[in-house]
């Protein structure tokens, strides 16, 4: 069996994704809207904390609560990490996905300004992936062991570690 | 009397605070070029929410008709647009495309 197309919420959700592109068009790159009506706004990095905000406190978009901070790596791009922000409007019982680039060196801006929740997730993406966050008020280690050296989730780092337990 | 959410006082004078919220808001916004679509939305939104608080007094009858939680969910909401302005004026978000993703950044399967 199909899960069923719901085309009203597909329509919903691009007509949404024009609304932000057209009041953000300096750090939105691209919009798109997935075939399971999952709405993924794609940002420049340096618009990070204003997305986030706008989507925040606007009234039209009151997307409150961060769901989940990730990141996806991709060691064949320039940029090779992908920064990813879930967030859900309570108000409006919608999610949207917000993505960002970075590669190993270039530093992000910290979301903990904006979401509170995003502390812990941000410290989970440097120790696992190594993407620096500025602004953060206390970036370190948080599931790797004290002296562990290496950043595990990276796609170049083996299964089994470099170091024999 | 209580709203019964967590942390938020019941508003006294709710009428009162909401329009001089939406003027401040109304008057931040002045400061964005009138072309830029974040102005136009947002004015539309402050003036029909502004309309709606002018003719209704009864607080009961005006949350049914913005149908968006508590009056004072709705002062929340309308501080945090006024903060939002504000933070816009410095971001300046209508102006085009900071930077061009590489050709490969966002394409999907690899």
């Amino acid at each position: 069996t199909v899960r069923p197309k719901n085309e009203v919420e597909q329509k919903q959700l691009c007509a949404f994704g024009e609304y932000v592109a057209e009041i953000m068009p300096k750090y939105i790159q691209q919009v798109q809207v997935t075939c399971f009506n999952e709405l993924e706004l794609l940002i420049h990095p340096d618009g990070i904390i204003p997305v986030l905000t706008f989507l925040r406190d606007h009234t039209n978009a009151q997307f409150k609560s961060l769901a989940d901070l990730t990141a996806v790596d991709v060691p064949s791009r320039q940029y090779r990490f992908e920064v990813v922000y879930n967030l859900l409007s309570l108000r409006f019982n919608s999610r949207i996905r917000v993505k960002t680039y970075t590669d190993e060196l270039t530093p992000i801006d910290s979301a903990v300004s904006v979401h509170k929740a995003a502390n812990w997730y941000e410290r989970e993406v440097w120790d696992m992936y190594g993407v620096f966050f500025a602004n953060h008020p206390d970036l370190r280690r948080i599931l790797t062991d004290y002296g562990f050296e290496g950043h595990p989730f990276r796609k170049d780092f083996p299964l089994s570690g470099y170091v024999e337990v | 009397q209580t709203t019964g959410l967590v942390g938020l006082a019941v508003a006294e004078n709710p009428h009162e605070r909401l329009r001089i919220l939406y003027t401040k808001i109304l008057g931040v916004l002045q400061n964005i070029p009138k072309d830029a679509a974040y102005r136009k939305y947002t004015e539309q939104i402050v003036n029909e929410r502004f309309d709606l608080v002018k003719k209704e007094t009864d607080v009961q009858k005006l949350q049914d008709k913005l149908n968006s939680g508590h009056i004072e969910e709705v002062i929340v909401q309308a501080e945090n647009e006024l903060s939002l302005a504000r933070k816009m004026i410095q971001w300046k978000p209508w102006e085009p495309l900071v930077e061009e993703p590489p050709s490969d950044q966002w394409r999907w399967p690899i």
